[in-house]
């Protein structure tokens, strides 16, 4: 836990220096109208930096005293965060190929059977109607589109 | 007084046309459904709806979001009581006594007090929202940019002085939300800001596609790293169990009122539903004579919390119409919605769109009094939508939840912003960096950097100018004593142990 807090304190101040970094390009000075486009996001890059050394230096003194601490997932909780993760970016690299409709008839079939183990017929049912339902409200009932990948325009065509 | 009333009535008209009635329904059931179901919450339901919402009349749009909100309040707090499993943030304190009481055999009467209290809450939600908002619409007129800025620093302020949380966590959290909604065009000067050269920065973040990812994804995750397990207790509300709630309500209005203050509060000061019922719950267990019976199934330790959330619900829409900063989360999404509207939150709101805003307090009233009565009627089937496995409804949700994110630009990237914004909510949990305040630095970000510009402008380039405005100067003294607060409580109290 403590490490991950070190780290993610070391993250944020170095998206602090970069905001920092870009505010000077632009000027954070009094310009010709005003404060220049750089002032607001210097003053908060500065902030950024110096509040996150402060969560990181209170980590760190405590992981001197007391060591890491609990892991930041528990054990075993990384498998089931995953199964969740990597279908759903799946689904999305997916999407762009077939379109969004497709995909998550591809996902929720996958999801549903390799990693909920649930019976085909079930899978079938939600995997066809759910998509098509809201391919119906979405696109075809209110008129808001939604991707359709490279292909995806091909595929569906009602 | 009487022209608050004669706007009301008005406002009733509007909220009791068929189609917004009809509105008032389909929203609350979708609420309440939203509010059952873990991962998907009001914050992110409200956000996915929003494109949708786009397609209808202002009015009904924004009172459908809204009633997603007031569903989830009510909807939230069944499976909390029912299977142990809080359906929503604020209702994770109606776990601590709702469900000892439900399993020893009454979850009927847990219910219905965790109802009623949210009824009352609400209904006292609904009165300040009524007689309180036009007088600081009208207050609020006289405000000019550096009092804008001045009241955001205060909203900010309440947030690492009084919600408890690690102050330096919360800091950081409002800066990164503010850097987030730097990112992107500049609307005074028109450069690009933080795109480091590349071409999908430059439309920045939108706040929508973070709601869906930080509450929604992020809450996912949470739920798939504890393991989903549904327990049920089946139950029917009979009659018996409507009448020993009643009583005990009233037998213990402390806790009642206790609880609605509490919230009514929170949800004015921003801080939202869910940090006022905790507070509620302990500032009850702390008042109570027997305190070591908290947690084994009180009807205090439902009734506290459960008017708190309510009650912040209700009231957080106070600031948001009146001053345009929201009191919660799902108030900013809320606030969102109007501005897609074209309707820019504020005290000119009361003078340029009367029927709107009296239409949306009007439904306020209509939809939590007739969202109790649809939990009361239907709670076992609305708790039936837990029975379905987790493996199938999750999925759906992300599928979902992808809808949402893209739809709000019509833009791809935003639905891998989606991703990234959900493993941040998720870290962020583990973390303890607290996620309200930083969504509410990102939807205030472009207003708060303009007002601060425009009042550093008129005072040419001082920062007095924020301390010498006779109305800024009250509210900026406040915003630091409030900041300061985790650092001067200690020493007041060191300060008095030492007089006595």
């Amino acid at each position: 836990m403590r490490k991950a807090e070190m780290w993610v304190a070391l993250a944020f101040a170095f998206l602090g220096i970069l905001v920092i970094a870009d505010s000077i390009r632009l000027g954070f000075m009094w310009g010709m109208s005003g404060p220049e486009s750089g002032f607001f996001p210097f003053y908060l890059g500065v902030g950024v930096v110096i509040s996150s050394l402060i969560v990181f230096s209170n980590a760190f003194t405590q992981y001197k005293k007391e060591g890491a601490g609990k892991p930041l997932m528990p054990p075993g909780a990384i498998k089931p965060i995953l199964w969740v993760l990597i279908p759903s970016v799946a689904m999305i690299v997916i999407t762009e190929f077939v379109g969004l409709h497709l995909a998550a008839a591809l996902y929720l079939g996958f999801y549903m059977r390799a990693v909920g183990k649930i019976g085909w017929v079930t899978t079938l049912l939600v995997s066809i109607i759910s998509p098509l339902t809201l391919y119906i409200t979405f696109d075809k009932l209110f008129l808001i589109p939604l991707p359709q990948g490279l292909w995806g325009g091909y595929l569906l065509r009602f | 007084m009487v022209e608050n009333i004669n706007n009301l009535m008005v406002g009733l008209n509007v909220a009791f046309q068929p189609y917004n009635l009809m509105i008032i329904v389909i929203g609350l059931i979708l609420g309440i459904i939203v509010g059952v179901l873990p991962g998907l919450g009001g914050a992110n339901g409200v956000a996915i709806l929003i494109p949708v919402v786009v397609t209808m009349p202002a009015t009904a749009g924004v009172i459908l979001l809204s009633m997603i909100y007031w569903g989830s309040l009510y909807g939230g707090s069944i499976t909390s009581i029912l299977f142990n499993i809080p359906g929503e943030p604020w209702s994770v304190a109606a776990t601590f006594d709702g469900y000892p009481m439900a399993k020893k055999g009454r979850p009927g009467k847990a219910l219905v007090l965790s109802f009623l209290s949210h009824g009352v809450g609400a209904l006292f939600g609904c009165i300040v929202l009524t007689f309180f908002s036009p007088i600081l619409a009208e207050f609020a007129l006289k405000f000019g940019p550096a009092e804008v800025f001045a009241v955001m620093m205060l909203t900010f302020s309440a947030f690492v002085g009084l919600t408890g949380r690690s102050p330096i966590k919360t800091v950081t959290s409002i800066l990164f939300g503010f850097i987030l909604a730097a990112v992107g065009m500049d609307i005074v000067s028109g450069q690009l800001r933080m795109t480091y050269g590349t071409v999908v920065l430059m439309g920045g973040f939108n706040f929508v596609v973070a709601v869906i990812g930080l509450f929604g994804l992020g809450e996912i995750f949470l739920t798939v790293e504890e393991g989903l397990k549904v327990e049920g207790i089946s139950t029917k509300i009979g009659l018996k169990d409507i009448w020993e709630g009643v009583k005990d309500i009233i037998r213990y209005s402390k806790a009642l009122i206790t609880g609605t203050l509490v919230g009514i509060w929170m949800g004015f000061k921003p801080g939202g539903a869910t940090p006022a019922s905790f507070m509620a719950y302990g500032f009850t267990k702390q008042a109570s004579a027997n305190a070591a019976e908290f947690g084994t199934g009180v009807s205090p330790g439902i009734i506290a919390p459960e008017a708190a959330a309510h009650g912040a619900g209700t009231s957080a829409m106070i600031p948001m119409i009146t001053l345009g900063i929201p009191g919660s989360p799902t108030m900013a999404v809320i606030m969102g919605g109007l501005m897609i509207f074209g309707l820019q939150p504020g005290p000119m709101l009361f003078k340029e769109n009367v029927d709107f805003v009296w239409g949306l307090i009007a439904s306020t009233w209509a939809g939590n009094i007739l969202g109790f009565f649809l939990v009361l009627a239907f709670a076992p089937i609305f708790a039936a939508v837990l029975k379905v496995r987790f493996a199938i409804f999750m999925p759906l949700i992300i599928y979902v939840c992808a809808i949402g994110a893209y739809a709000v630009n019509n833009r791809m990237i935003d639905v891998y912003y989606m991703l990234l914004f959900g493993v941040l909510g998720y870290l962020f949990k583990k973390l303890d960096y607290p996620i309200a305040p930083m969504v509410l630095a990102l939807v205030l970000g472009d207003m708060a950097e303009q007002s601060m510009r425009q009042a550093l402008i008129i005072g040419h380039g001082s920062p007095l100018v924020f301390f010498t405005l006779p109305l800024a100067l009250p509210l900026m003294v406040a915003a630091i004593i409030i900041f300061f607060w985790p650092v001067i409580s200690p020493l007041k109290a060191k300060l008095f142990a030492k007089k006595g």
